[in-house]
């Protein structure tokens, strides 16, 4: 299979009159299509700039990017990227379903492909039936996230970005919206690149787990964890296999802070 | 929203009616029995018999008015709508052209009103320029902020879905902006009418602000007073107007 992504030497920053910063400074990262990647570091390393910039929210200011192959630019605008936002950005005054259906209403001019109607099926999937009619604010934070995640699928994106989409849950409802998140993994196989700040989440859901560290902006630990969980990324949270990883991470972790 | 600290329903709708009614009472009996001649607060059954006796010149004087407020109001928030539009989406021009229109708020409508006058005449048109005006300023500020006000994670988000200008523009920054451009409609019903009633005032044979005026020169005040309360009947009915719009089209 080809890369999803390819980056490098990649800079990336925040251009100011006052205070221009660079975030990201050399970069190297390579994501095989199909992978689900977690990527940790301490706050305000840059991991949302990393996943903003391929998404082509904001523009790199030297090195390499590629995305499926092509420009962001290009991926984003033939609509092949989805993004889970940490904050759910759902609009307040539409209902869930109507929220889920946002990918159908805009942009459709940019598609090359047909996307199907599946608001119902992914209703049912993340268990939002029952919820379809009601506002945003009558949802909790967990139903929000599952809506946001919902409607990201909806665009059958061929990469998933998801910026610490279960930052706010308590931990119950994160451990269930982790398994819900790898069963649609494995069933569709699509690109995962998912920001969080919990070490045990990016080992149980990560078939790999990258660090990166504060100024500069850079890959600083990058495991494979394929050998260390049965096929399909399955394992067990007290697997001692993988606390033995987390203690890992959290060192590599603690280096880069 | 306000607790009612356990009111039942029906004790909600009875008691604001108790409670203008006492007052309603108390105006009857209480302020001529301490002495408060009739010239200067007639008692509430005196009015409500002028609306009984002169009920043609009353009316006759309602519409002109109503005609002049719900133009201005129309025309003075249509156009502060479509030029908040235009401002947001050409930050060159907002940054030439808004100045000149915060120098403009500057001035008091008062002062204003007769120039108005000058230009336009004595006929309707220069109350509706003046109903107009005064509601422009507050809604143009409201809607630009409205239309602004959507985050940058919605911005990214439609970003990511590859929306045109004029998605962005209904399915965005439209919705985002009604909340705040109703609530400067809501102030706009009430000023709308002062704006008709002061142009009256200045300059008019007809409208409830020309009634109040001979009605104060005549010593009527019972027929001042019920001038009063049909401008006030007016602003609550166009407010009610915009509360319902309000209520169909944001429904969260
Ligand atoms: N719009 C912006 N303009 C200027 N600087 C920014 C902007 N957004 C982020 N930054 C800066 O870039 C750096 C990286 O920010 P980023 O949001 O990518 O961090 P992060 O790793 O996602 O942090 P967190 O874990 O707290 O979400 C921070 O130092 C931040 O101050
Ligand atoms: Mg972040």
């Amino acid at each position: 299979m080809g890369n999803a992504i390819h980056a490098a030497g990649l800079d990336v920053g925040y251009p100011g009159p006052h205070h221009p910063t660079t975030v990201l400074s050399g970069l190297d990262l390579d994501v095989e299509a199909g992978t689900f990647l977690s990527i940790l570091g301490p706050s305000g390393c840059g991991k949302s700039t990393l996943l903003r910039v391929i998404a082509d929210l904001i523009e790199p200011l030297a090195g390499e990017i590629r995305v499926l192959g092509e420009t962001p630019r290009s991926v984003r605008s033939r609509r092949d990227v989805g993004f889970v936002f940490q904050d759910s950005t759902l609009l307040p005054w539409r209902t869930v379903r109507d929220n889920l259906r946002l990918p159908l209403q805009i942009g459709r001019g940019s598609l090359t492909r047909p996307i199907e109607d599946k608001t119902e099926e992914l209703l049912a999937l993340m268990s939002l039936s029952a919820l379809a009619d009601r506002f945003p604010h009558q949802l909790s934070g967990g139903q929000r996230q599952r809506a946001a995640i919902a409607r990201a699928l909806l665009g059958e994106p061929r990469l998933l970005l998801m910026d610490e989409p279960f930052g706010a849950l308590d931990e119950i409802t994160r451990d269930r919206l982790n398994d819900e998140l790898l069963n649609l993994w494995r069933r569709t196989r699509t690109t995962i690149l998912f920001v969080t700040h919990s070490i045990a989440e990016a080992v149980y859901l990560g078939e790999r787990v990258i660090v990166l560290a504060a100024n500069p902006g850079r890959v600083v630990a990058d495991r494979d964890l394929q050998s260390v969980k049965q096929p399909g990324n399955r394992c067990s949270r007290e697997d001692p296999v993988i606390v033995a990883t987390m203690a890992g991470m959290r060192a590599a972790l603690e280096a880069a802070s | 929203m306000i607790a009612h600290g356990g009111l039942s329903p029906t004790a909600q709708a009875v008691l604001p009616i108790l409670g203008v009614g006492s007052l309603l009472v108390a105006w009857q009996f209480l302020l001529p029995a301490a002495g408060v001649p009739a010239y200067i607060v007639p008692t509430p059954s005196a009015i409500f018999a002028v609306f009984a006796k002169s009920g043609p010149l009353l009316l006759g004087n309602f519409w002109p008015t109503a005609i002049e407020a719900i133009a201005g109001f129309t025309i003075g928030n249509f156009s502060a709508i479509l030029l908040a539009i235009v401002f947001v989406h050409s930050r060159i021009l907002q940054a030439a052209y808004f100045p000149v229109v915060l120098f403009f708020n500057t001035i008091p409508v008062l002062a204003l009103s007769p120039i108005i006058i000058l230009i336009f005449g004595l006929g309707m048109t220069p109350k509706i320029v003046i109903a107009a005006v005064i509601c422009f300023f507050p809604t143009l500020i409201n809607m630009i902020r409205g239309l602004d006000s959507a985050t940058a994670n919605e911005h990214e988000l439609f970003r990511v879905l590859s929306s045109n200008r004029s998605e962005l523009f209904w399915r965005l920054r439209l919705p985002r902006a009604l909340p705040m451009l109703f609530s400067s409609l809501r102030i706009a019903s009430a000023t709308a009418v002062i704006g008709a009633i002061v142009g009256e005032w200045i300059g008019s044979d007809k409208g409830l602000g020309a009634l109040i005026i001979q009605a104060t020169f005549n010593y009527q005040s019972d027929r001042l007073y019920a001038a009063i309360v049909l401008s006030s009947l007016l602003s609550i009915g166009l407010f009610l107007v915009v509360v319902t719009v309000e209520r169909k089209l944001i429904r969260y």
